[in-house]
């Protein structure tokens, strides 16, 4: 797939990094699937799913500020808001995998282990944090983490096995611009026929409404 | 001098239906909602432009448009920051509008003509009568004519069978379930949804009829994508899923008495002092979102059906009497999600084919009740949501730091992540999956509020809180275990339950609770004139039902009591 619109060059490379680990950890390529088909390698860094979730995490939040209604965008302090995770599993020993190199541009987060990174979400999820040390809009809001923590996993998912992907090249335009460009590898994953005009399957029905007179009843 | 008899605000369940009863009443009604409208001539790219202002004839509905916004596509259409279904702004490029919840959730309402009911399933059963009875102001009987009034409207009947009923059927019966082909459920068992749903095509098993054709016939096809928005039918009034803006919202411009205005966010509510009266509502202060500007229009009555958490805050950022139960008493069938895996062969001796196919049929077909504790339903969803729904969404963690105890009757428990999740993704045309409602418990201390520090252009924006009662969780863990046993009956060979957050809000009902906010006929007991016709003045969550049609019932009721005090 050829990247989209330089939407994502306007982000700084330590976020980018960021969501690649944390939607790796979550859809991950999967080249030992490959017995089930070469489709089944791939994962949500190939369909760039990365960028839907930085997309909608820039997307989502518009409050008044001021004269004026002002977008608030989420993707970078939530990078940080999972380097903090990470660094608090690093710091109380509860890692339990080696870290890896740090890729350039990451932070603690991407050097953890698939597992370790779950483990480090996991302690955002509790609160078991110093919520002074965590970004703005973050900082001594531990609900509000609750919250996103749990918005990036299942996000990560209906991103993925969603047809985004398949817009393409147009998948990071505003959505009334945005084409399918092709079947979305993930629906071929899961065996979704994709959208239908119908599906020939009626069994029946064991009873039936009658509605007459300004009453019902049932045969 | 007056703009209408009556201004309802929000086109959703309930306000879409008390237009419709007032305009065959010969009132004039305006209707203001938040959200675009789709499917309208005078919209014809609702997302892209402002459009008209104001549509009021069953001419303006263009069902080649409707079929276009609504292509079925779940991101397109579900996706919660962008989708054409969500809480936000006609304009995409826009953020939705922000609710706070300082909690694991996620709050699934939408705006647009139709509201909710636009991506809704469309499942229409009654209350529990003993969720009523002595327990609410009014009585079952006394909701009786109207709910057959809104059955007939709609009209409602039992779901069509695809496999996926069959073998929820088929699991039921094996765990000991009796059948109750009922609409009025007084004892547990299994039925068919009364849904608001036509009969499927009569020539859907007919091959000589292609899907093309069917499309732009009458009736159900079976296509599965009841959730991310039906458009199968001849005519918008015609729509095999019966969401307001094809059942209601035809029958109320028909009647030539309603006018309705999308994009157009109700942000007070006009008061005067009567000499007689008393405080009494006298009309809706209301800002367009595609230009910001604000209007006024004026009635001698007004209805408020914006929804369990917008109506709440309408009535506190409006300054109206204070009432210790506005907003709170929120209630929404704390859900649950349990899933089975099936085998090929088990599939292929119980249904025929090796699959559930869990994306035909109706998004849901079948239910299990059970009075005093709630309902389960088999469910559909595209992958995405599906996904989602079973291993992404959880207040339990992950799965694999914290599986489930040995005897737990699921083998998954929490969110599923890494190559396992691909793995089991596999399995998803043989995965049957449960919707589980619960009989929630009305607490005083679970509500929406308004955040005083911060604002959108509508003002204080609504916070959200819940946690659910000791009896709803245990009433929940029950219906959870029914659930799996049902699965396992039918011969699921892994079981999964997602455990969904307390935050997670379909169903929200009872924060302008009948009987502390309003009067047994839905009028504000502190401000005349003001009624609420939404999810937001049942008195309780009738039990685990779902609400819609107990919402219109209710609206139809409340229309009848607005002519019978103010216009006779």
């Amino acid at each position: 797939m050829h990247s989209a619109k330089p939407y994502t060059e306007t982000l700084n490379l330590h976020t980018i990094v960021t969501f690649k680990a944390l939607v790796e950890a979550i859809i991950p390529s999967t080249h030992n699937l490959f017995v089930y088909g070469p489709v089944h390698a791939v994962g949500a860094v190939e369909l760039f799913t990365y960028e839907y979730m930085i997309w909608a995490m820039d997307h989502s939040l518009t409050i008044h500020l001021g004269l004026s209604l002002t977008p608030i965008p989420l993707a970078t302090p939530t990078a940080h808001l999972l380097d903090a995770g990470a660094i608090q599993l690093i710091a109380s020993g509860r890692a339990k995998d080696p870290q890896t190199a740090s890729v350039e541009g990451g932070g603690p987060f991407s050097t953890l282990s698939h597992a370790d990174r779950f483990r480090a979400l996991a302690i955002l999820e509790q609160g078991a944090v110093d919520p002074g040390y965590l970004p703005q809009p973050y900082q001594y809001d531990l609900g509000y983490v609750q919250f996103i923590v749990d918005y990036l996993n299942r996000a990560t998912m209906f991103g993925y096995y969603s047809e985004w992907s398949a817009y393409g090249t147009t998948r990071l335009n505003y959505p009334d611009q945005r084409v399918l460009e092709h079947f979305p590898l993930s629906w071929v994953q899961v065996g979704y026929p994709g959208v239908s005009l119908g599906y020939r399957d009626y069994r029946g029905t064991m009873a039936t409404i009658i509605h007459e007179g300004g009453g019902s009843s049932i045969v | 001098m007056y703009n209408a008899d009556v201004i309802v605000i929000g086109s959703g369940g309930g306000g879409a239906v008390v237009a419709k009863e007032l305009g065959e009443l010969g009132l004039k009604v305006l209707v203001l909602e938040a959200g675009p409208w789709y499917g309208n001539k005078k919209w014809p790219k609702p997302n892209e432009h402002r459009g008209a202002e104001w549509s009021s004839s069953p001419e303006d509905l263009d069902i080649t448009l409707f079929k276009q916004h609504y292509n079925q596509f779940e991101n397109n259409m579900n996706d919660v920051v962008s989708g054409r279904f969500r809480f936000g702004p006609a304009d995409r490029r826009r953020a939705p509008w922000h609710r706070i919840e300082r909690q694991t959730g996620d709050i699934w309402q939408l705006s647009g003509v139709g509201g909710t009911t636009q991506h809704y399933w469309a499942n229409s059963p009654r209350a529990f009568p003993s969720a009523i009875d002595n327990v609410w102001p009014i009585s079952y009987r006394e909701l009786m004519p109207y709910y057959e009034k809104a059955e007939a409207t709609l009209p409602v009947q039992f779901a069509a069978i695809t496999a996926k009923e069959e073998l929820f059927f088929y699991g039921a019966k094996k765990a000991g379930w009796s059948f109750i082909p009922t609409l009025n459920v007084e004892s547990p068992g299994y039925r068919q949804h009364p849904n608001a749903i036509l009969p499927p095509n009569e020539h859907l098993m007919d091959p000589n009829y292609s899907l093309e054709q069917l499309d732009h016939m009458e009736g159900c096809t079976l296509r599965g994508h009841c959730v991310n928005g039906c458009s199968t039918g001849p005519s918008v009034d015609r729509v095999a899923k019966r969401s307001t803006n094809v059942s209601y919202i035809p029958l109320a411009l028909r009647t030539g008495n309603v006018a309705i205005r999308p994009n157009s966010f109700a942000v007070q509510i006009m008061t005067e002092k009567d000499p007689a009266e008393g405080l009494r509502a006298s009309g809706v202060q209301f800002r367009d979102t595609w230009t910001g500007e604000v209007g006024e229009l004026t009635a001698k009555v007004v209805v408020m059906a914006a929804g369990c958490v917008e109506t709440p805050r309408l009535w506190l950022n409006s300054g109206l009497p204070h009432n210790e139960w506005v907003g709170r008493g929120l209630t929404h069938h704390y859900f649950d999600w349990v899933s089975g895996i099936f085998d090929e062969k088990d599939l292929m001796s119980i249904i025929g084919i090796p699959n559930v196919n869990p994306f035909v049929g109706h998004t849901s077909g079948g239910r299990v009740d059970y009075p005093g504790l709630g309902s389960f339903q088999v469910s559909g969803l595209s992958p995405g949501l599906s996904t989602f729904l079973t291993y992404g969404f959880s207040e339990a963690g992950y799965n694999f730091l914290n599986p489930p105890q040995p005897g737990d009757p699921w083998d998954i428990r929490g969110r599923v992540v890494g190559q396992k999740l691909k793995e089991l993704m596999i399995d998803y045309p043989r995965t049957m999956s449960m919707l589980i409602l619960t009989d929630d418990e009305v607490d005083f201390h679970n509500g929406v509020f308004v955040d005083p520090l911060i604002k959108d252009e509508h003002g204080p924006i609504p916070v959200f809180r819940y946690i659910p009662t000791k009896k709803s969780s245990q009433r929940r863990d029950q219906l959870a275990k029914y659930a799996s046993e049902l699965l396992k009956a039918a011969g699921a060979k892994k079981v999964i339950r997602s455990v969904l957050p307390a935050g997670f809000i379909l169903h929200v009902e009872s924060t302008m609770r009948m009987g502390f906010v309003t009067d047994s006929k839905c009028e504000a007991l502190q401000v005349k004139r003001l009624y609420i016709a939404d999810n937001s003045v049942h008195f309780n969550g009738i039990g685990g039902p779902n609400p819609t049609l107990t919402t219109q019932a209710l609206a139809t009721r409340t229309a009848e009591m607005i002519v019978n005090k103010y216009f006779t």
